[in-house]
């Protein structure tokens, strides 16, 4: 084998994964933050990792949300976690949930906030010249902050209502100090998504819905 | 010996390809999902709708009064039910608290047990029965709802009841006017779902007078147990 051939594609090779290295590693990423919780339900659960290495896939089944569950509201908090080596932003999605009769449940039932932002660990990076913005108007907990409307429905700051195609509901300087392929433990932010449901005398029926979290490079604010 | 350089060009391009599968498959993800769904049942309640309201008795009173949002429970003493009670009327009025989720029907039986031997004691059909005025009023209520009185309401009023001509009793004789047609199980009312989505906090709902009448005769003495069970289901 010629030595020219030999140093040519090693050369290749490495400079292909630090290239690879510098554009994919923790570039963006979106996990688990932690175990999901649930309180005040009645035959309702949450599954999810509390791995922050897992992917996030989280379901929440609020249970039963007519009156025949006494308590004041469901509550669920689902960490979550971020990372990236820029600027990001977060935004979600929602699909399902359209019921037509509007005594049913309906999107604006159900509270929605963003609350507790922090770090991971040690390996998250701490900026000083830009802070972690959470966006209007999700920065509330709606477990605590519902009202009663005019109609006598409970009404939220925040709801799965306020949500308009991929709606941006966090943004901010860079996550993570190092530029590691893998996720660590400790490598950037996680932050609560709260869900929260008063039950109610809703029409009767069976309700679903599915949240994407997607994070991608958000506004370029110095870090 | 000299490797050609189609073999190093072979060995560059899935290192390549290695490295960058390496790195996109890291666990690494831009989206997450949370999926999410919820029940609601089918949910109905009956509850007192106030306090009862007792008149033309002689003697008597109400023994458990109702309070209005609580379980309905109610105790009443009708009094003296011969003609030593020159009232027209003994009545009680119990107000009813109705809420759902959902189309209701409210069902009443009743029993009715007098201590006397002959057919001159007080009887079931001596008992008149009906249901007022329904009300749908305040926030969080189904006002444009409709219901179905199937009694004939008031028991006192001229139409519903006389002094049958041959017997001379007085008789409740309108559709469901007495507590004979409530032997057993029978629908009273029924309507459309009663309050609009809100919490259960919420204390308004529907609210019906059932009424109760007996008029004063020559029954048999002794003494009469009625018992009324009001029963409400999301059919």
């Amino acid at each position: 084998m010629r030595l020219q051939h030999v140093t040519f594609s090693l050369t290749a090779v490495l400079l292909f994964m630090a290239f690879a290295q510098s554009t994919f590693g923790q570039a963006l990423d979106i996990s688990s933050g932690g175990q999901p919780t649930i309180t005040g339900t009645l035959n309702g659960s949450v599954t999810g990792s509390a791995n922050v290495t897992s992917d996030l896939v989280v379901t929440v089944n609020f249970g039963e949300v007519s009156p025949l569950n006494t308590n004041s509201i469901v509550k669920v908090t689902v960490p979550i976690g971020v990372r990236s080596n820029q600027p990001y932003q977060v935004t979600v999605s929602i699909t399902g949930l359209n019921n037509a009769n509007v005594e049913a449940l309906q999107a604006s039932d159900v509270g929605f906030g963003i609350r507790n932002m922090r770090l991971l660990g040690g390996a998250g990076k701490v900026c000083t010249q830009s802070s972690h913005l959470i966006r209007s108007p999700f920065d509330n907990d709606p477990a605590i902050s519902a009202t009663i409307g005019s109609s006598g429905r409970v009404a939220y700051p925040s709801s799965l209502g306020s949500l308009s195609g991929a709606t941006v509901i966090l943004s901010g300087p860079q996550l993570s100090k190092n530029n590691s392929a893998n996720r660590q433990t400790s490598d950037g932010y996680a932050f609560d998504a709260i869900l929260a449901l008063t039950p109610q005398f809703f029409a009767s029926g069976v309700s679903s819905a599915t949240l994407i979290f997607t994070i991608s490079p958000g506004p370029n604010v110095p870090c | 010996m000299p490797l050609p350089s189609s073999i190093s060009t072979k060995l560059i391009l899935p290192s390549m390809f290695l490295v960058l599968l390496a790195v996109t498959c890291s666990g690494q993800s831009t989206t997450g999902t949370v999926t999410m769904s919820a029940t609601v049942s089918k949910f109905v309640e009956i509850n007192s709708g106030g306090s009862v309201t007792l008149t033309g008795n002689s003697g008597g009173g109400v023994t458990t009064d109702g309070v209005v949002n609580t379980p309905l429970g109610v105790s009443i003493n009708l009094g003296e039910l011969g003609p030593s009670n020159t009232n027209s009327f003994v009545t009680a009025s119990v107000p009813l608290k109705l809420r759902s989720n959902a189309p209701y029907v409210l069902s009443m039986s009743a029993t009715v047990t007098s201590s006397g031997s002959t057919t001159n004691k007080i009887g079931p059909a001596d008992v008149g029965f009906g249901l007022g005025t329904v009300s749908r009023t305040g926030t969080g209520v189904n006002t444009g709802g409709s219901d179905t009185n199937a009694t004939s309401g008031d028991p006192t009023l001229a139409a519903n009841g006389s002094v049958n001509g041959t017997s001379g009793r007085y008789e409740f004789t309108a559709v469901r006017s007495n507590l004979n047609a409530f032997s057993s199980s029978t629908t009273a009312l029924n309507g459309a779902f009663i309050m609009n989505a809100v919490p259960r906090s919420n204390a308004n709902g529907l609210v019906v007078p059932a009424s109760f009448a007996i008029k004063p005769q020559f029954f048999e003495n002794g003494t009469t147990t009625i018992s009324v069970t009001f029963t409400v289901t999301a059919p």
